[in-house]
C-alpha cells in the first residue's frame, strides 16, 4: 500500500531521491544475494561433481551429515550393533578394554 | 560398522556405483542392511570382525559416523581419536600415525592382488528396492 502511494504521490524531489536510493540498494542486495547463490552452486557442483549432484547432495546428503558432539578424553557412547548372521548381537562396549578399539564407519556405496 | 548407504540407486547415486557395480538402493529393512554388508564382506573377502547398524542408526547417531568416519576407543573405554567427516576427512593415515605412537611402526609386505580382483562376485542381494 505503501510502495503504491509512493509511485503515484510525490512528496517532494528530496524524499523522490532517497526512494530511488532505497530501491536501487534493495536491487543491488538482491542481486548480490543471487549471484553468491550462483557461485555457492557452481561451487558444490565442482565438490560433488556435477549440477546434479550438488542438487543430490543437498537433498540426500547434507541432511545426514553431523559433525557431532565427541570430542577426544569423552566415554565412548555404546550401541547395539548386529554381527553379520542378523541372529547375535553385541555391544560396542563388549569390544573395548582389552586394547584399543578402531571403528571404521561407512558403507558399500 | 556398516551405517546407511551413502550412494544408494533410490538417493544420490554416482557414476562410480555403477562402474563398480555397486548398486543397491537404501536398506528399509534390517534384512535388506545385513544383505548388502554380507555382500560386502564376501566381496572383499573382509577380515575384521564387523557389525551392523541397526534401523533406528544407534551407532550412527551415537559416533555422527555417517558416511564415514574414524574413532579410536583407548582401554578405558574414552575416544582417543575422533576422524573428520568422510569423505573429505577421512584419514586412515592418521588411526596408522595413533597405532604407530603405540605401538610402533608396523611394515606389512606388498599386498598381492586378489585373484578376482575387480571382478565382483555374483551378487545375490541386488538391488534391495522393493
Amino acid at each position: 500500500m505503501r510502495s503504491f502511494l509512493l509511485d503515484r504521490v510525490s512528496l517532494g524531489p528530496q524524499f523522490d531521491e532517497e526512494v530511488l536510493g532505497v530501491k536501487k540498494a534493495f536491487m543491488w542486495i538482491g542481486i548480490s544475494v543471487g549471484a553468491l547463490l550462483v557461485i555457492a552452486f557452481i561451487a558444490l557442483s565442482v565438490m560433488a561433481g556435477g549440477p546434479k549432484d550438488a542438487v543430490y547432495m543437498v537433498r540426500y546428503a547434507l541432511p545426514h551429515m553431523h559433525r557431532g558432539n565427541l570430542k577426544v578424553g569423552d566415554a565412548a557412547p555404546d550401541a547395539r550393533v548386529f554381527a553379520l548372521s542378523g541372529t547375535e548381537t553385541f555391544h560396542i562396549r563388549e569390544r573395548t578394554g582389552a586394547k584399543p578399539l578402531v571403528i571404521v564407519f561407512g558403507s558399500f556405496t | 560398522m556398516y551405517v546407511r548407504e551413502a550412494h544408494p540407486s533410490d538417493e544420490w547415486q554416482m557414476k562410480s556405483n555403477v562402474k563398480d557395480d555397486v548398486c543397491y538402493a537404501q536398506p528399509r529393512t534390517l534384512s535388506d542392511r545385513l544383505a548388502i554388508a554380507n555382500d560386502f564382506t564376501k566381496r572383499f573377502k573382509y577380515p575384521l570382525p564387523f557389525g551392523v547398524d541397526d534401523m533406528q542408526n544407534a551407532a550412527n547417531d551415537a559416533y555422527a559416523a555417517w558416511p564415514e568416519r574414524l574413532y579410536i576407543i583407548d582401554e578405558n573405554g574414552k575416544i582417543a581419536y575422533r576422524g573428520g567427516m568422510g569423505p573429505f576427512h577421512y584419514h586412515p593415515g592418521e588411526v596408522r600415525a595413533w597405532l604407530a605412537s603405540r605401538y610402533g611402526e608396523v611394515k606389512h609386505p606388498e599386498a598381492k592382488p586378489a585373484p578376482n580382483e575387480g571382478e565382483p562376485e555374483k551378487k545375490e542381494a541386488r538391488d534391495t528396492k522393493s
